[in-house]
């Protein structure tokens, strides 16, 4: 399994040490995965974006490198967990919710771009 | 060949409108010769800097409110626009033709209206099918969406995501702006926010499907109802419009609260027009919503003078509650005439 898949752990590592692959003083930002306290990510995945972080810093005026991973659909559906905790930190009783969030897709960060080479699968 | 369209810009009835709105008739798309989608694109193309909605109407067509009123012409598309940019996957929907079936009229109580002498006959959109949505799942709403803009409802509500500003355009309203009619800005306020979810049953609605029906609320929500929708900028149709057909819709003995839905604009003309009301048939949860804007069992059983067609479209203002700080205009006044290139 660890060939197939990658820890989300990893994966950060992974995108620092692509975007400092050709220069080591380039800076890598990576943001959109916070809420995330574990996962799997598919590793041929991970290793395209890899590649293509290091593809983008082929540019030698690139300094710095943002890496953003938004959900693919805008309109993405969320289950909210209510935890009541006690003093001993458990937790007797929890509530599910549905939450749906609209919330601005790859556009919203790509308006001023030159040039956008989408590779994504079509949906 | 230049494609006209209506623009209500951002800014329009003395900033009351919070975004830019661009509605396409039908006719003129086919006069261009281009796709419903290529012609978004036109419209989008003109607006560069801005983030604005676009809806295609086909006046010869017929849609259904949310309240269950059929009304004269329907969205057949729309689409969201961000600095001239509509996303490919998520940005622009059709609204498939619903066939004339008698399964829908004799399921769906409200859609006897399709045949009368107004509609029968005519192609009835309503909201999006499956296929049209592709590629939203089942949970997802009735919308488009690019970068900072969002087409909700099928084309009635429009919002920007970032900076949180919105408007409800409900479906007369858009008509009056392609027809170069009669509109009504202002606040939705609390009757509205209540009408808005006193809904009919219907399979492909506009906004919602299958699970409440004519005396239900959808919001289901108790006194915060009045509140949800309440403080959002609406551009409505005149009174006077609305008034014209939901008294058709009650000319064929429609019943509030059995067959169309119970919201407080066609329960008023019901009691104004001396008509039924299913007051049986309208749950607790709906009372608790429509008390909480003053519409109790006890005052619409209460005796009234029965007024005429005549008489009550002619008092539609004052008869039909709802719009805080409304505004008349005529159309022209709100809306400007643009032309799009290819």
């Amino acid at each position: 399994m660890r060939m197939m898949h990658t820890k989300l752990h990893d994966f950060y590592q992974k995108i620092i040490d692509a975007g400092k692959k050709i220069r080591p003083n380039t800076e890598v930002t990576f943001r959109g995965l916070e809420s995330f306290q574990t996962g799997k990510l598919p590793s041929l995945r991970v290793g395209r974006v890899e590649n293509e972080i290091v593809e983008i810093t082929q540019d030698p005026g690139v300094e710095k490198v943002e890496v953003i991973i938004i959900p693919r659909n805008t309109e993405s559906f969320h289950s909210v967990i209510i935890k009541g905790i006690q003093k001993d930190g458990t937790c007797k009783k929890a509530i599910l919710e549905n939450m749906h969030i609209s919330s601005p897709g790859e556009d919203y960060y790509l308006h001023d771009v030159e040039e956008i080479d989408d590779r994504r699968t079509s949906l | 060949m230049k494609l006209a369209y209506k623009l209500v810009p951002k800014g329009a009835g003395n900033g009351v409108v919070p975004l830019s709105l661009a509605f396409i008739d039908k006719k003129d798309i086919d006069s261009v010769g281009v796709s419903y989608r290529e012609a978004c694109q036109m419209v989008a193309n003109n607006h560069k800097e801005d983030a604005i909605s676009i809806n295609v109407i086909d006046c010869d067509a017929i849609t259904v409110t949310s309240d269950g009123i059929i009304a004269d012409g329907a969205v057949v598309a729309f689409a969201s626009a961000d600095r001239g940019k509509i996303n490919k996957d998520f940005g622009y929907m059709t609204v498939s033709e619903i066939p004339y079936s008698e399964k829908t009229i004799a399921e769906e109580p409200h859609m006897k209206q399709w045949n009368t002498p107004f509609y029968r006959g005519r192609r009835l959109h309503r909201g999006p099918n499956a296929e049209d949505r592709k590629p939203l799942e089942s949970h997802n709403e009735n919308m488009t969406m690019t970068g900072r803009m969002t087409n909700n409802n099928t084309g009635s509500e429009m919002m920007n995501v970032v900076d949180m500003t919105e408007i409800l355009v409900p479906f007369f309203g858009q008509t009056e702006i392609i027809k170069d009619g009669n509109l009504l800005l202002g606040l939705a306020g609390p009757v509205i926010s209540v009408g808005i979810g006193m809904i009919v049953r219907e399979r492909q609605g506009r906004i919602f499907g299958w699970n409440y029906g004519a005396g239900k609320t959808a919001h289901n929500s108790g006194e915060f109802a009045k509140t949800v929708k309440s403080d959002y900028p609406a551009l409505a149709a005149d009174k006077k419009v609305l008034a014209e057909y939901i008294l058709r819709a009650l000319d064929i003995n429609m019943v509030p609260g059995r067959d169309i839905g119970c919201s407080p604009a066609v329960l008023s003309l019901a009691k104004a027009y001396g008509k039924p009301i299913a007051f049986d048939n309208i749950e607790e949860s709906a009372w608790v919503e429509l008390e909480s804007v003053g519409f109790s069992r006890e005052k619409l059983e209460a005796p009234s003078k029965v007024m005429s067609r005549d008489e009550i479209i002619a008092n539609a203002d004052e008869i039909i509650p709802g719009m805080e700080d409304g505004i008349k205009y005529k159309a022209s006044e709100l809306v400007e005439k643009r032309f799009a290139e290819k």
